[in-house]
């Protein structure tokens, strides 16, 4: 006799993980905290609900804001900076791989380049693009772009490559010509493998705008966070931007998802038929 | 010719020849300064590769020296991480009701961008040693075990549970304990996942080194202290000692290509005989 | 073997001179996917290109398509090269796999080739409705591929093929994916849209008695190297119209031998 076949349901299996990852966590600042040699056990390894309670703290932390604050405004200004350098790499990235796709010569050229972007710490460089653009606005775009670049075109180029040839042949056989076999076959295909792209990018790009905000101060997430290292202000905007940069990392992913089912509605139909409503 | 040209061979030659031939272009034009009109810097930010390559040969030693400091945790974290990912997958598909949620688990360390992860190991390890260099190579380790940890984990658990159709069926029509089937079916399924997620986190685990090592709090140090290649890279910028950082740059690159490329000679290795997936 | 060749006719819709296609396999040596093949096919006839794996028949219909070029000899189709017959979208097309495009209800997948051809939205709406009237599926319209069954999604394939209205009906094996009883549903789904349409159809299939019930003519094939082996009229031995009935004739099954004789051993 086989027990039913849905139990346990998926929203327990995670909470119930999520709860033992909690106490994992409390237990461990109960030791710090109990640990005679660390003086500020908060540095280390704060409890929970202090972190969550700083998130309603109405000190003021710098002269003219709570923690909160802080934390939302340095959002602010890190998603705004990301999200231009990341819309220039996803243009970027999809006109490479039209382009590869398109043309041979362009493709054997490009695809040991790819693979070496792939490769190479670029999030390790960024002190040197800074040094090299010198300006600080305009390196956090040429990292994002550059982060966002190599996943939008390799899998925007899976996406063009895994269209048939018998699809082609059909196109090929009502003499359409290129714009319109593009227009009608190749970017319907390509758009699920596209949103997989941006939805490894998005994060990425925020990784990135962080990161030069660590190197020069001028708002933003990292620069809060360096600050808030350096005891300028309360370690627990520390902890609150940590947890402001995962919520923004995972948001962007769902955000991905979201668009995507406005621009096409083929995975939603997918997703309904696998859920089994046929018609 | 037309049989020539249109045949395997030079098919093959001109994959290589193509993108080495736009290589030398873009080496020519550095060296000889007309890319530094292009993109409008000077050569004291942009040396010229000759340059480049005379520092490194000057300073080879204390390059190598920083190296060492940036790879052994690197690769300490990426065997540590990808064991246990691998492990954690193993768990969760031997109790596949409750595993999943530890797959998701672990996968969420993902989420935290590495430039948040870094801060917070590096305060965690402060008190592991009195030794800032100790202190610095197990923070790193342990950012980069994270990672690799989450890639691998989500990998081998597709590896371990996504069968053939009727393998399970076929196995169990021999009668072979839950056991023999890990060994002989789970297993060997997984292996070409575990290099889909040792792809990733190789690049990966050279970045989160180079990064994390910006966190590390220089103030509590003691004079022996050799930082690593990231650390480096920023100091020398931040310092204007552009040649130096340049050098240093180069050696973090040829560390993520050298890394990559041992990954796929093993990885072709390991999955000669198998068909193409 | 002798050259097998018809006596010429006015009411030729293709014909097929002299053609050969050789091409280079990976380790360098030549492989003769067809040797010399000569074959002639009216207009309205049904055609059968029969034959194993490795035959050339899906060469040979790709050949007429304008998909390949042949090494030597001529196609002419209509009185034009197969490109130009192509260009003027004479050609309707079926494949092994029904290609649909999976982002399209079936509707639309129908109306894809008028898209191309740039007809006005309302004349699309009409004649793609009729399309499927015509192979049974009006009440699936809105449905998407992925809803519907494998016979089902090659039916929408034939509608697309039929919606410009093409001289010419080129498939290539159209049923061998498919379980038995939706076969023989669309063996008389596809003899009557045939009646119905006189078009002409080149039938690509490894199937005997498929090729032998559907079918005026078979044009037998044999590999290695892909030749003509012969060319038999079914329509002597068993008059329209086919009825399922008739596979169980002695007739029918006599002729199934012998087409099955007919093939050349290597």
């Amino acid at each position: 006799m086989r027990k039913k076949h849905k139990f346990p349901p998926k929203w327990l299996v995670t909470s119930v993980w999520i709860i033992g990852f909690l106490l994992l966590w409390e237990f461990g600042a109960f030791l710090v905290e109990n640990n005679p040699k660390i003086q500020n056990p908060e540095y280390i390894l704060p409890h929970m609900w202090q972190i969550f309670a700083s998130f309603f703290d109405t000190n003021l932390t710098t002269a003219t804001q709570t923690p909160f604050q802080v934390v939302l405004e340095a959002c602010g200004a890190t998603l705004s900076r990301a999200g231009i350098g990341f819309l220039i790499g996803l243009s970027a990235g999809f006109i490479l791989a039209l382009l590869m796709n398109l043309s041979h010569i362009v493709e054997k050229v490009a695809f040991p380049y790819l693979m070496l972007i792939q490769v190479i710490p670029i999030l390790g460089l960024a002190p040197i693009i800074l040094a090299l653009t010198g300006d600080i606005g305009i390196s956090r775009m040429v990292i994002a772009a550059i982060l966002t670049f190599y996943p939008v075109s390799a899998n925007t180029l899976a996406g063009f490559k895994s269209v048939s040839t018998e699809q082609k042949q059909l196109m090929f056989n009502y003499a359409a010509k290129i714009p319109v076999t593009y227009w009608k076959l190749m970017f319907p295909t390509c758009i699920p493998y596209f949103f997989t792209g941006l939805k490894t990018a998005a994060p990425m790009a925020i990784t990135a705008s962080i990161l030069v905000d660590t190197l020069q101060g001028d708002g933003g997430l990292g620069c809060a966070l360096s600050q808030s290292l350096k005891h300028n202000t309360t370690i627990y905007v520390f902890w609150e931007i940590v947890i402001a940069a995962a919520a923004v990392g995972i948001f962007s992913f769902y955000l991905m998802g979201m668009i995507e089912n406005m621009v096409s509605p083929l995975q939603r139909i997918n997703r309904k038929l696998k859920r089994g409503d046929k018609g | 010719m037309r049989h020539f040209l249109k045949s395997r061979k030079c098919r093959m030659i001109s994959s290589v020849m193509y993108p080495v031939l736009f290589g030398v272009i873009i080496f020519v034009l550095w060296e000889t300064q007309i890319l530094h009109s292009i993109m409008n810097t000077s050569t004291d930010v942009l040396p010229v590769p000759s340059k480049i390559a005379s520092v490194i040969g000057e300073n080879i030693t204390k390059l190598m020296g920083n190296l060492w400091i940036t790879t052994v945790p690197t690769l300490i974290g990426l065997a540590v991480g990808s064991a246990l990912g691998y492990a954690v997958a193993v768990i969760a598909s031997i109790f596949t009701k409750w595993g999943g949620g530890g797959i998701t688990l672990v996968s969420c360390f993902n989420a935290v961008p590495i430039v948040a992860l870094a801060p917070i190991f590096n305060n965690l390890c402060k008190h592991v040693s009195t030794d800032i260099g100790t202190r610095g190579m197990a923070a790193k380790a342990l950012v980069v075990m994270m990672l690799c940890m989450a890639s691998m984990s989500i990998n081998a658990f597709r590896g371990l549970t996504e069968l053939p159709p009727f393998s399970t069926d076929m196995m169990k029509s021999y009668a072979s304990s839950k056991r023999v089937t890990f060994v002989k079916l789970r297993l060997p399924n997984s292996v070409p996942y575990i290099f889909t997620a040792l792809r990733v986190s190789v690049p990966i685990s050279v970045i989160s080194a180079l990064v994390s090592e910006y966190f590390i709090d220089t103030r509590e140090g003691s004079a022996t202290f050799c930082p690593g290649l990231g650390r480096m890279i920023r100091d020398t910028i931040l310092k204007c000692q552009y040649s130096a950082a340049w050098s240093y740059i180069a050696i973090a690159c040829l560390l993520g290509i050298t890394l990559f490329v041992v990954l796929m000679i093993f990885e072709s290795v390991m999955l000669k005989n198998r068909q193409k997936q | 073997m002798e050259n097998i060749k018809e006596p010429v006719k006015n009411d030729i819709e293709i014909s097929i001179e002299n053609v050969s296609m050789t091409y280079q396999a990976d380790n360098g040596t030549d492989v003769k996917a067809l040797t010399d093949i000569n074959l002639q096919v009216k207009k309205g006839e049904f055609v059968a290109l029969l034959g194993p794996s490795g035959c050339g028949k899906s060469t040979l219909l790709n050949i007429i398509a304008d998909l390949l070029h042949p090494t030597e000899g001529n196609v002419i189709v209509g009185g034009t090269t197969p490109k130009d017959a192509r260009l003027k979208q004479r050609y309707g097309i079926v494949f092994q796999r029904p290609v649909l495009f999976d982002w399209r209800t079936v509707q639309k997948n129908v109306e894809l080739p008028l898209e191309i051809m740039k007809w006005k939205k309302e004349d699309r709406r009409e004649r793609s409705t009729k399309m499927l009237g015509l192979v049974n599926l009006s009440d699936f319209a809105n449905h998407y591929p992925q809803q519907l069954s494998g016979g089902m999604q090659q039916r929408v394939g034939i509608a697309r093929a039929l919606a410009i209205n093409p001289e010419i009906l080129l498939m290539d094996e159209p049923f061998s994916a498919l379980d038995e009883f939706t076969k023989e549903k669309l063996h008389e789904d596809i003899l009557r849209i045939w009646r119905k349409t006189h078009k002409t159809v080149v039938f690509v299939t490894h199937n005997i008695q498929e090729a032998v019930y559907l079918s005026d003519k078979i044009v037998v094939l044999s590999p290695h190297p892909g030749r003509v082996s012969a060319i038999i009229d079914v329509n002597e031995t068993l008059p329209r119209p086919r009825v399922p009935e008739m596979k169980t004739d002695v007739a029918f099954n006599q002729l199934v031998l012998k087409v099955r004789n007919s093939f050349e051993e290597v």
